[in-house]
């Protein structure tokens, strides 16, 4: 039961695919082909459409009412916009989620992948599986139940983080009461808690490298990070266009741990936009404003997420 | 082991024969839980009757559907349904009932806190002053009970909407042993601001490291605004509607704070630049300052019972609902002990209260009322509140007897509150509640966490904030 | 269990190169230990103060081994919530979400990658879109839905939402495209049907691809919240999440090591899932995003 011998057939790798047939395109089949398609695509489709787009076209055009869900739906235009365009909060909040989402996933994906290239290294293979695992791990809870706890190793006065810093001398740092500390806080129970899902997947794409590329390179005289640089990372951007596309997405939604650690204090410093979106709806009762603030967090994502395919044309490397 | 035997041709066949077996067995599973599935294996569920949708866990659910059958056993026309809702907060709590009321299937009766009480009020609540003047000699007993402040908490433009079952005022609690290790007892009822500071700063001296004297949490119940109003000041202005004399005159004609009593609270401005207000921060700043007081956390709050049960934190304020949790947590009834609130310009204390509202939607009202006045009386609070993790709102059961299990020894310090200091008033909620709270909570951290211009930094974005919510509302 | 296999299994299928242990090697050891350390410290923390007394919860310098435990935290933890009741009904859930999310992910993705025909690019792209909006955007609406349906307070209202899923049909036509082609041509050539051609031949080497969407569904809904909070009326559908926040008490006055063990509890499954699905899912992890 090797891992190694079921990649091989999962992923078909080549030579033992049989060779000589050609493509032959028979329009019959095409049609059938046609039908077959939409026979197994109804499923997600009519789901999606039920359950995101028909809420989702709801939502575009509540943007435009005033409602408080207790009384009748009043419409106010673009009034909406034009408000939370002018709200510090919804401002604050937007550029609080950009700032988190660079230094974020930075830091996640490099880590993961620091640690993804280090295990493909020779070491004995329990401890490879332990490693595996081990970063895997945060994955499995929830990230409100990692908020909770991580909450009480930040806190100042008697948590575990300050007193491990106490202990080289240094004085506490008032993690979760002031806007760098609460900031930092929550980029770190993020990190923690999601490179490991970007860990698994540059694991998997540094797998599919094949050994031989390596070799060439090593004939050649390229060695540590120079074969780093010019084999593994133009081999692996694949891999890293879609840990770097679903990191940012999970991460502009980022609303847990703001929410249960700092409920985006002190002052807004880690408000998160989906914690205004929120906010507006359930606390204020504004769900109107709350629709347009998520529709303009939407386009946000889309228009991230268009520029990063944009640019894996220009540094994607496929083989 | 596969491996050995054979190649890719094995496997996939092993692979096709796993995906039949793993489709049948969904598909049986699929039938033995359909009933669970669809909710139809839940007893009674279509059935007509009263919704009643409460904040709790499933303890709190099981004590009251015990009163649920009771009721029931009285008024066997009348089915009820208990919902627990398991959120963490009010917060959770209310985005659920909203969207019940969003979908069309409101439930006919809520129990709601003062965090809501103005809220609902104003949107979803059926006054009661109907009911009330109609059944007023059944009432009587009640309200002779109940203390007239935290009726009059749920009053809303002259007309009340709600009668209270459980409170819970802000008093401090004490560590016992830290208070004794500092060789001091426990303060006079009429201690003062002076007082707790010294107290404070002994509490430190004999401790040392890893001790803070002051927890307090950074909410609109029990974080600054006690402070506020025992320095007769609050960050919204307040004042009372006029109206509710037909409650008082009819219940309470012997209320000797008969004459400030009226229709309900009205907050509907920022005070946050009242210099009181910064009078009040800035101690709460300087406590921080000096090591006093802990930096209040915008999340959690749930460390609390760990750190005062053990000893890494002397003095908090709390109700009476904390009797129960540090019982639990392991401290005997002399390990801990309660006082009022140090008094500063007054001693007013900060309270919160619930019960049970009757949504405008209710299809059949009468029942509903029925269901109120059943649950306020004795022998069903005492069904419902077993335990003190609250406050019952009747005086005669905060009796010794209901303490006797936890402590404190002092449990008469709970009801007093109220008697000693009719000013007392409610956490400030308007209908903008979230949105006021938020404004506050977000600002808190900032004005004590720095110099005393920060301080008033931090008051000018309250203010901006306050005027922001309460004004676009109107 | 894994580690047994693999170790048992190496020597016949990795080719083992002997060097001598070098400083880079013992330098790569000690950061991958330090982050496992910094991974692991935090939860064995977590265990070891939900196996002890709530006064002894802020002991510094910190406990992370739990020698002698006590298990009154988990005994209240059964006491104060329905823990059977609870865990039922979120397996239930999960486990439905993802076999639904497994078929359906398999189907779609297999009809993007395989299949030609109209708008399939830009169906891919509307697809995938929807994986960029907030669940809190559209809960309202949702619950209207369901209610319309007649689903209201029932778990389908939790599963059915979230079947299509936008992440699972993604990996899967990034599976199938690492499938060669080659292999449908020669079954067409020998007259099998469309669906044989799926079910016989690409679908059994899909499941590895099929494991990861399964695990990560039952991962994501394992721990979910805001769903079953506004989705559930009754106390009978409620899902373990729910169960775990009311521990925290009124006020915050539950003790923290309850809670924690509440979240110890909350992640046993979870973690079972895990650790079965380990393989399959680095597998078809591997396979899944290279190309």
């Amino acid at each position: 039961m090797s891992d190694t011998t079921t990649d091989r057939i999962a992923a078909g790798s080549s030579g033992t695919s049989p060779v000589g047939v050609r493509r032959k395109p028979a329009p019959r089949g095409r049609r059938k082909k046609n039908l077959f398609a939409w026979v197994l695509l109804a499923p997600t489709i009519v789901g999606m459409g039920i359950f995101t787009i028909v809420p989702i076209i709801g939502s575009l055009l509540l943007a435009f009412f005033r409602w408080d869900i207790i009384s009748r739906p009043e419409f106010v235009g673009l009034a909406n916009f034009a408000d939370i365009a002018l709200d510090p909060t919804v401002r604050v909040s937007f550029l609080n989620t950009i700032v988190f989402v660079v230094v974020a996933v930075t830091l996640q994906l490099s880590i993961a992948l620091v640690l993804a290239s280090m295990i493909q290294e020779r070491m004995p293979d329990w401890l490879r599986v332990f490693f595996r695992s081990t970063f895997f791990f945060p994955l499995v809870l929830s990230a409100a139940s990692v908020s909770i706890f991580m909450g009480y190793l930040f806190n100042e006065q008697f948590g575990v983080v300050n007193w491990l810093i106490g202990l080289v001398g240094m004085a506490p740092v008032p993690w979760l009461t002031t806007p760098a500390g609460a900031a930092a806080v929550v980029i770190i129970v993020y990190v923690w808690q999601n490179f490991g899902f970007s860990f698994l997947l540059f694991v998997g794409g540094l797998g599919n490298i094949p050994k031989d590329v390596y070799e060439a390179a090593e004939l050649d005289g390229a060695s540590g990070i120079k074969k780093f640089m010019n084999v593994t990372m133009p081999l692996l951007s694949p891999t890293t266009l879609v840990a770097s596309v679903m990191a940012v997405i999970t991460a502009l939604q980022v609303f847990d741990q703001p929410y249960v650690l700092t409920r985006g204090g002190p002052g807004d410093s880690t408000r998160s936009a989906v914690m205004v979106v929120f906010e507006s709806a359930f606390e204020q009762l504004e769900f109107g404003r709350a629709s347009a603030i998520g529709l303009v967090l939407m386009l946000l994502i889309m228009a991230v997420t268009y520029v990063q395919f944009q640019l894996s044309r220009r540094f994607v490397f496929y083989q | 082991m596969k491996q050995l035997i054979g190649g890719s041709t094995a496997r996939t066949l092993t692979r096709r024969s796993a995906l039949t077996l793993g489709g049948l067995g969904l598909a049986g599973v699929t039938i033995g839980a359909w009933p669970r599935l669809t909710g139809s294996d839940i007893p009674g569920r279509k059935a007509e009757g009263l919704t009643i949708a409460i904040l709790g866990n499933s303890a709190d659910a099981e004590g009251r559907r015990g009163l649920a059958e009771e009721f029931h056993r009285e008024f066997p026309e009348i089915d009820v349904h208990i919902q627990a809702i398991q959120g963490a907060d009010w917060k959770d709590f209310f985005a659920k009932i909203l969207t019940m009321v969003a979908a069309g299937s409101p439930p006919d009766i809520v129990y709601v806190a003062t965090e809501g009480a103005q809220l609902f009020a104003e949107k979803l609540a059926e006054p009661l002053d109907d009911y009330i003047r109609r059944d007023a000699d059944e009432l009587r007993e009640y309200f002779d009970d109940v203390h007239p402040s935290l009726v009059e908490a749920f009053m809303y433009q002259g007309s009340l909407f709600q009668l209270p079952i459980d409170w819970n005022a802000a008093d401090m609690y004490l560590n016992t042993s830290t208070l004794h290790e500092a060789g001091l007892d426990r303060p006079a009822d009429d201690w003062t601001q002076d007082d707790f500071t010294e107290m404070l700063r002994a509490m430190k001296k004999s401790q040392g490291a890893g001790f803070t004297p002051f927890y307090w949490t950074n909410r609109l119940f029990g974080g600054i605004v006690p402070w506020l109003y025992n320095n007769d000041t609050s960050f919204l202005t307040e004042r009372k509607a006029p109206g509710g004399d037909w409650l008082w005159d009819g219940f309470y004609p012997d209320d000797p704070a008969r004459s400030t009593r009226g229709g309900g609270f009205i907050w509907d401005g920022s005070n946050a630049l009242d210099e009181r207000v910064f009078e009040s921060f800035d101690y709460m700043r300087e406590l921080v300052d000096e090591g006093l007081g802990v930096r209040p956390e915008g999340g959690g709050g749930n460390s609390l019972v760990g750190l005062f049960s053990s000893g890494r934190v002397g003095a908090t304020p709390a109700g009476g609902y904390w009797a129960q949790g540090l019982h639990e947590a392991g401290m005997g009834s002399d390990d801990f002990d309660v006082q009022f609130f140090p008094r500063n310009r007054t001693q007013r204390h900060q309270f919160g209260t619930a019960g049970y509202a009757i949504m405008r939607t209710a299809q059949n009202k009468d029942a509903a009322w029925e269901w109120l006045k059943f649950s306020a009386r004795r022998e069903s609070m005492e069904m419902a509140m077993p335990a003190p993790t609250t406050t019952p709102t009747r005086r005669s059961m905060v009796n010794a007897s209901f303490y006797a299990e936890t402590g404190p020894n002092n449990w008469q310090v709970f009801y007093e509150t109220l008697d000693r200091f009719p000013s007392s008033g409610p956490i400030p909620a308007p209908p903008e509640q979230a949105a006021v709270e938020n404004a506050l909570i977000k600002n808190v951290t900032n004005a004590v966490s720095g110099s005393s211009r920060q301080t008033r930094a931090a008051l000018q974005n309250l203010d901006r904030d306050l005027n922001l919510v309460l004004g676009s509302s109107r | 269990m894994t580690t047994q296999i693999e170790k048992n299994a190496s020597p016949q299928v990795r080719r083992k190169v002997r060097r001598p242990v070098t400083g880079a090697f013992i330098g790569r050891l000690a950061v991958l230990l330090v982050a496992a350390v910094l991974t692991l410290g935090p939860v064995m923390w977590t265990l070891s103060t939900s196996l002890r007394l709530p006064s002894e919860s802020f002991d510094l310098p910190p406990r992370f081994i739990p020698w002698d435990p006590d298990f009154t935290s988990y005994s209240e933890v059964f006491a104060q919530i329905d823990m059977i009741r609870l865990v039922v009904n979120s397996a239930l859930m999960t486990g439905f979400i993802a076999a639904g999310q497994m078929i359906t992910a398999a189907m779609a993705g297999y009809a993007f990658a395989r299949l030609k025909f109209k708008g399939n690019r830009l169906l891919f792209g509307l697809v995938l879109a929807t994986m960029m909006i907030p669940v809190q955007v559209t809960i309202v609406p949702v619950f209207m839905i369901i209610r319309g349906m007649g689903l209201a307070d029932t778990l389908l209202a939790l599963i059915i939402p979230a079947i299509p899923t936008a992440f699972g049909t993604f990996l899967m036509r990034q599976y199938f495209m690492g499938v060669p082609a080659e292999l449908a041509e020669a079954a067409e050539i020998d007259g099998a049907s469309q669906w044989r051609i799926f079910r016989s031949v690409y679908l059994p080497l899909a499941t590895p691809g099929m494991a990861i969407v399964g695990i990560l569904a039952f991962n994501y809904h394992w721990n979910e919240f805001f769903r079953p909070l506004i989705l559930t009326i009754s106390e009978e559908n409620f899902t373990l999440p729910l169960g775990l926040v009311s521990l925290q008490g009124n006020m915050g006055t539950g003790s923290i090591s309850v809670v924690l063990a509440g979240v110890i509890l909350s992640m046993l499954p979870a973690l079972v899932v895990f650790f079965f699905g380990q393989r399959s899912l680095r597998a078809g992890l591997t396979a899944g995003v290279g190309k």
